[in-house]
């Protein structure tokens, strides 16, 4: 998968080099800015309050 | 001579195959190999996620809180006037936690504490105001990432200061219990007389909540205080005696 991309990317290896560290920058970015802030609320790591109502859905006693 | 030969066959084929086996290769081989690759591919974006929770929020929030408290000070700089609870109603500060002082707004949704603030309860028991005459002053903020203003709870002993400051009134808490494991359902934790704690008399309380263990939200930790003293906010803003 990664040798496939490697050997389309256009240029000499310096040139290959800059263009998928370019790359890995912008995936990276993506997960910070858009794919994280989604998934976290979805996870059960940030959940601080004894009402239990943010944990899952899970309903408090009260 | 015999060993010698072999030997340099033994090189020989060794050496050459790789380049005939990468031009011509197995599917299955192909299959596996891309396997593999996203494996690691999901290895790595776990990680990045580790780095994102526990240091990027903890930029963002405290950055975003920063900028909160300076807007709350600066309002109330500009002189007397009523008690404005829309940006925040004051700041925590709590020695033992070191951690500097928290804004303290309204509400304890994600989007509130996200901001690297505490937040008082509203719901399922709502908290009562320190300048009430009596109640149960209950806050939640996060423990790891989004500025973790609680990571440090598991420090605050008995006897310890806590200590609410508003635009006029410094509010001296003393820790005298702490719960260091208790189920999220557990909401009687926040209720204004909050009996768990062994009190049984209404009077003038502090709850602070976040999870526990660390890193992760399983339980939830409670520190309760009581309300020691109160000291009017002087010209310079001089700070109370347990904050020094």
């Amino acid at each position: 998968m990664y040798g496939w991309i490697w050997r389309h990317l256009p240029g000499n290896a310096w040139v290959r080099g800059i263009i998928a560290l370019v790359l890995v920058l912008a995936v990276v970015y993506a997960l910070f800015q858009y794919v994280f802030p989604w998934a976290e609320p979805l996870l059960p790591f940030g959940d601080v309050t004894v009402d239990g109502a943010s944990a899952g859905g899970a309903g408090a006693g009260r | 001579m015999a060993a010698r030969t072999e030997h340099d066959e033994r090189t020989d084929t060794s050496a050459s195959p790789p380049p005939a086996r990468r031009r011509v290769r197995h599917p299955v081989a192909t299959a596996v190999s891309v396997f593999g690759e996203l494996l690691i591919t999901a290895g790595l974006v776990l990680a990045l996620f580790v780095v994102y929770s526990l240091w990027w929020t903890n930029v963002l929030a405290d950055r975003e809180a920063d900028r909160q408290g300076d807007t709350v000070r600066s309002k109330w700089a500009d002189g007397p006037g009523a008690l404005d609870t829309k940006d925040g109603i004051g700041f925590l500060h709590v020695p033992a936690m070191k951690n500097g002082e928290v804004l303290v707004k309204k509400g304890t949704d994600p989007k509130t504490l996200n901001n690297g603030i505490a937040g008082y309860y509203t719901d399922p028991v709502e908290s009562a105001l320190p300048w009430d005459d009596e109640g149960n002053f209950t806050l939640a903020a996060h423990r790891d990432g989004h500025g973790a203003k609680f990571h440090n709870i598991h420090k605050l002993k008995n006897g310890d200061p806590v200590v609410f400051e508003t635009k006029d009134t410094w509010y001296v808490y003393k820790v005298y219990k702490t719960l260091p494991e208790t189920s999220k359902f557990n909401v009687d934790v926040i209720q204004p007389v909050p009996e768990e704690s062994g009190v049984k008399e209404p009077g003038r309380y502090i709850t602070l909540t976040t999870c526990t263990p660390v890193y992760t939200s399983k339980y939830r930790y409670i520190v309760w205080g009581e309300l020691e003293r109160t000291e009017k906010v002087d010209k310079d803003r001089t700070i109370p005696a347990e904050l020094r």
